[in-house]
């Protein structure tokens, strides 16, 4: 997103130089905010050409002339899309999720996945966005657990076991970046259904392939294994880089899951991340039942113990004591290595809880006319008390909450949908009456 | 044909129950397609299983059942099929609905009547009969088979592009060495048979000889499985009278026959190639062989009477001498738009001798006139049609209407793009000056590499003929590019041989399921340019190596050309680019099949950036034809690909949105309907 915006900027600077003694008034403001924005930002001649792509931030206008792009509102109409989206597919309100998700990322590192198309390269790109996934991931379903795989030389491998840790599964990731031979899809789906098989029954068995390559070169028929898959209701979802592959598409149809195909990367990383909200549950395959759980407790100060998960001598405060054996572990979320409960923080809970909750998307709103409503500065956004007129007088749009009829401005919006979870307006209408 | 009656079954499903319930629609085929006896639908070849139903059904085999039940098999479901046309009740056997030919197979199994000739029967019932142009424009079957059909009956030639090619196949013979051999052996056969006849029932024979004194046609009124193939001529220009005197009795009939083959085998013996008017060759045969133009005019309909006569059941047998007297009749008939070229070997083998006489049609009108002229309304479509008024100057008729469609797409799902220069930037051609060119090679063969690594699944590639396919691909093997390929799809090749292209075809469409991915190399004007569909994962793009031109040494193809610039006044040239560039609008449209459908199309070729080349393609392509996408090298080609191929894989709407809106609801219909009542 950065290199877009820079972009449109740099551009403009070589226009208003030029034809700044013309249009003087004009582009007063304009110029002001550049100079004084942000430092030195390089102009469109110093970068380099390669990495940056500043032909893609413009478009033609009608009469031919070359435009920037307005990023800002073109970010927050996809976002809005994608809001939406999410809301309709959960609009009878009191939809089943699976909070507790068992997620395989299979990563393709075959030869396709060295091709330059991204930059650096598919490869780089990927590993890149797999960190922001895992750490987004994790931060949304605190309940749940990764595994990495990699595919290449037709082969599959399994870089990581299954955990609850983001740093570990992002350490072993980072360590194996290198790329040869083809994949194989049938592979890395064997792979991954014998250790999904395991899984307890109120886990949400999840592959999500980051797929490289064009074609998969398999041993036998893949047909059987995704008809094995489908039957132990692993959901099978598939992000492709290049094009849209018709056994992907298959794959993902079979077994409840998405395939989309990226345009670049800032596509890539938007389609990654829908992924990390937890998806709802198919009602077959969510079997309602109890789950026991262990809330630990931090060990006292004093205490020194031996940790479960590294066998080394720990102090009582860097771990947590599983209330029913009393052996240490490391850290939370995780299964109790000696008596195999289910541990969890409660905090942990409570921030799965807004899946199930969700604040209502927000009514858009264009105020045409803003002067219309007399005092100058007119409405002010109700998060971050701005007001939603724009220095550059373009379009003022906001949106508006259903429930309390407050408004906000689009940052505001994308914050609290994105990470607050609640509406200020609506929680402070209660705690006032 | 399966395709547009499984089209018709969902448009019937459509319509108010009352309406689809009274319409009959079927697929008519040969037996070969249709038979369901267990040992004559055994048969390999069309002929054969024709013969092996007549040795079933012929109606003196059943007489001769009648009075021998035990030695002489007749076929079951031909038998119910003629109890229940005697009662009259072969409309409930089939009620009405859409018949594929499956449907029908399975019918005639179910309840024991033979398809064949219940479709044949119920022709004249249907509200849609769906069959092959054969049936309509070659004179020989259209006179059995469609006789029934009224005038007011819509005819629809659909994919039509290739109809006057047909026209003229239907009345275009050709004479091998192996035909005449073949007609020595059946003269020989035949006269045994005279013999034979004579000495046990003489009286056959006499009753045809006062029968053709009589004049008598002897078709109209015979059994339905009797039928054989009708005169090659078209129907207003046989002559309603009596076979001439000296060819009616059998043994005189023989003799000329006799020495008009052995005439046409002296001018096989030829070394030069020759090219003459029917006029002079009809001279010739009667300076030479003493048969005169009203004789061989006869051939036909004497020869017809006589296997009946002969009770002969297995015409596979004998149609050697059938393509002799079909020879005989259309040269006897025709002065105008034909001629006869003898080459004694072919062009592009002179060591090898294969002589051949070859009569052949350059006016496509001839045949389809009967057809404008019989039914009130004839339609001609064709998604490849252009330039749309070439048409009717080559088929010599007035269209009332002549229109041209745009297809109206939901987004940008098909992407053409001219390719005219390698990633070296030296121009690319199939030219005949370039086409061995090393370079040349390696530039086609480094596009078809960087397609492959960039488009997933099936990739079709049509190139110019067997032998430059052979030729280029031997050379691919050779630098090794083609084991590059290998690396991301398997390749499979289309053959002349027919089995063997379906194996391949039947391979390339599992490895494009299991996602492995493959490219087929095929020929434009071959079966799989024709007939083979390619849509959605099996063909996402297509690459048209060269501009398939026509041979343009071959002696039909000059004669046929001089013919047109003489009689329609359409030049050499114009008509050798329209007939190269509606095979490769052909080839290219088999990748594109609906809207929810996406592929890109290639042209490789440097010919086809210059203007007279890119007007003639059809304006659905055109349309979608950037100027951008014009003079493209293989890089820019590759750049546009992949962007292409993210765009398409991106969730789309289907109803459209916008401006272009392809999916109309019943508001729109009832809006629209307001419009045009206002205009």
């Amino acid at each position: 997103m950065y290199g877009v915006g820079g972009g449109g900027g740099g551009f403009n600077a070589p226009y208003t130089a030029s034809a700044r003694r013309r249009n003087h008034e004009d582009d007063e403001e304009e110029e002001e905010e550049e100079e004084s924005g942000e430092g030195r930002v390089l102009e469109a001649w110093e970068r380099a050409y390669a990495d940056d792509r500043s032909w893609e931030a413009l478009q033609e206008d009608e009469s031919g002339l070359l435009r920037p792009i307005d990023t800002k509102t073109l970010v927050h109409a996809q976002y809005r899309r994608r809001l939406l989206l999410r809301s309709a597919a959960s609009a009878a309100a009191r939809i089943q999720k699976g909070l507790i998700r068992y997620l395989y990322i299979v990563i393709d590192l075959s030869r396709a996945a060295s091709e330059m198309d991204y930059r650096p390269s598919r490869m780089a790109v990927v590993a890149k966005y797999a960190e922001v996934f895992i750490r987004e991931f994790f931060d949304q379903n605190p309940l749940s657990h990764v595994g990495i795989v990699t595919m290449k030389d037709g082969i599959s491998h399994r870089l990581t076991e299954i955990g609850g840790s983001p740093e570990s599964q992002i350490k072993a990731l980072m360590g194996k970046l290198e790329c040869s031979g083809e994949s194989s899809l049938q592979n890395a789906l064997e792979l991954v259904h014998g250790y999904l098989d395991q899984v307890p029954s109120y886990g949400h068995k999840e592959v999500l392939f980051l797929y490289s390559a064009l074609n998969t070169c398999d041993p036998g028929d893949i047909m059987e294994t995704i008809a094995k898959c489908k039957k132990s209701k692993i959901r099978c979802s598939v992000i492709g880089l290049a094009a849209e592959i018709f056994i992907c598409k298959y794959l993902c149809e079979e077994t409840g899951g998405s395939y989309t195909v990226a345009l670049d990367e800032s596509h890539f990383k938007e389609l990654l991340l829908e992924h990390a909200p937890p998806p709802p549950a198919i009602a077959e395959y969510a079997a309602a039942n109890l789950i026991k759980m262990g809330f630990p407790q931090r060990g006292a100060e004093d205490l020194i113990s031996i940790c479960s998960c590294h066998k080394k001598i720990k102090s009582g405060a860097e771990g947590y004591i599983c209330p029913r054996c009393k052996v240490n572990v490391c850290e939370l979320p995780t299964e109790c290595r000696t008596c195999g409960l289910t541990l969890v923080s409660s905090p942990h809970l409570a921030r799965s809880y807004h899946h199930l909750f969700p604040v209502q998307p927000f009514d858009e709103v264009s105020s045409v006319h803003p002067n219309r409503l007399g005092q100058k500065g007119g409405q002010k956004c109700y998060g971050c008390q701005q007001s939603f007129i724009n220095p550059d007088s373009q379009s003022s749009l906001h949106v508006r909450c259903p429930k309390c009829n407050q408004h906000f401005c689009l940052d505001c919006d994308i914050y609290i949908h994105e990470s607050l979870h609640n509406c200020p307006g609506c929680e402070s209408q209660r705690s006032s009456s | 044909m399966e395709k547009t009656l499984a089209e018709l079954r969902l448009l019937f499903a459509h319509l108010p129950a009352a309406a689809s319930r009274s319409l009959l629609a079927l697929g008519l085929s040969s037996r070969k397609n249709l038979c369901v006896h267990p040992q004559a639908s055994a048969a390999a070849a069309r002929d054969s299983v024709d013969t092996a139903c007549r040795r079933l059904t012929a109606s003196w085999v059943r007489d001769r059942a009648a009075s021998d039940p035990d030695s002489t098999p007749l076929c079951d479901f031909f038998e119910s099929f003629d109890r229940a046309a005697a009662a009259g009740d072969l409309a409930s056997y089939m009620p009405p609905g859409v018949y594929t030919l499956a449907d029908l197979r399975a019918l005639g199994r179910d309840r024991g009547i033979c398809p064949y000739f219940l479709a044949r029967q119920m022709v004249k019932y249907a509200n849609v009969v769906v069959y092959s142009y054969q049936y309509l424009i070659d004179p020989k079957v259209a006179s059995i088979v469609s006789r029934e059909m009224q005038k007011e009956c819509v005819v629809v030639f659909d994919e039509a592009h290739n109809i006057d090619n047909v026209c003229i196949e239907a009345l275009s013979v050709s004479i091998r060495k192996q035909t005449l051999e073949g007609a020595e052996r059946n003269l020989r056969r035949i006269s045994q048979e005279i013999d034979r006849f004579k000495a046990t029932d003489a009286n056959r024979l006499r009753a045809e000889y006062n029968r053709l004194v009589d004049g008598l046609a002897q078709r109209g009124n015979l059994p339905i499985s009797d039928a054989w193939l009708a005169n090659p001529a078209l129907p207003e220009d046989i002559l309603k009278e009596a076979v001439p005197g000296n060819i009616r009795r059998a043994e005189h009939f023989l003799a000329v026959l006799r020495r008009l083959v052995r005439f046409l085998d002296g001018r096989l013996e030829t070394e030069n190639v020759e090219n003459e008017m029917p006029v002079a060759f009809v001279a010739s045969i009667h300076s030479q062989a003493g048969i005169d133009q009203k004789m061989l005019r006869f051939c036909y309909d004497r020869l017809h009477s006589l296997m009946l006569t002969l009770e002969i059941t297995d015409t596979d047998e004998f149609m050697h001498i059938q393509t002799i007297c079909d020879f005989a009749t259309l040269i006897g008939t025709y002065t105008r738009g034909f001629s006869i070229i003898i080459e004694p070997y072919d062009e592009r083998m002179p060591d090898i001798r294969d002589p051949v006489i070859q009569l052949s049609c350059h006016d496509a009108s001839l045949a389809i006139q009967p057809v404008f002229e019989r039914f009130q309304t004839v339609v001609i479509t064709s998604g490849t049609l252009s330039p749309i008024d070439l048409y009717p100057r080559l088929l010599n008729f007035n269209p009332v209407i002549s229109r041209s469609f745009t297809m109206s797409l939901t987004r940008d799902c098909i992407c053409p793009m001219v390719l005219t220069r390698g990633s070296d930037q030296l121009p690319v051609s199939t030219k005949f000056d370039m086409r061995s060119d090393p370079g040349v090679v390696r530039n086609y063969g480094r596009l078809l590499l960087e397609m492959a690594s960039a488009v997933p699944d099936g990739i079709v590639c049509f190139f110019v003929s067997y032998s430059y396919m052979d030729g280029i691909v031997n050379s691919w093997n050779e630098m090794g590019i083609l084991q590059d390929i290998m690396q991301h799809k398997l390749v499979f090749i289309e053959t002349p041989d027919v089995v063997e292209t379906t194996l391949a075809l039947d391979n390339y469409r599992k490895a494009c399921d299991c996602g492995r991915g493959a490219i087929f190399f095929s020929v434009a004007r071959g079966k799989v340019a024709e007939g083979i569909d390619f849509d959605r994962h099996y063909g996402r793009l297509v690459i048209m190596f060269g501009v398939p031109f026509q041979y343009t040494l071959s002696r039909i193809l000059l004669a046929r050309l001089e013919y047109l610039r003489e009689t329609f006044q359409i030049k050499e040239g114009d008509f050798l680019t329209f007939d190269a560039l509606r095979q490769a609008a052909q080839c290219v449209g088999r990748v594109i099949r609906s809207k929810a459908d996406y592929g890109m199309m290639i042209f490789a070729d440097k010919r086809y950036s210059r203007h007279d080349k890119r007007s003639k393609l059809p304006g659905w392509i055109l349309s979608h034809l950037h100027d951008a996408h014009l003079n493209l090298s293989t890089d820019m080609a590759l750049h546009i690909a992949r962007e292409f191929l993210r765009r398409m894989a991106q969730p789309y709407d289907k109803t459209g949105s916008g401006g272009n809106k392809t999916l109309l609801t019943e508001e729109d219909l009832q809006n629209m309907a307001q419009d045009a009542m206002e205009m």
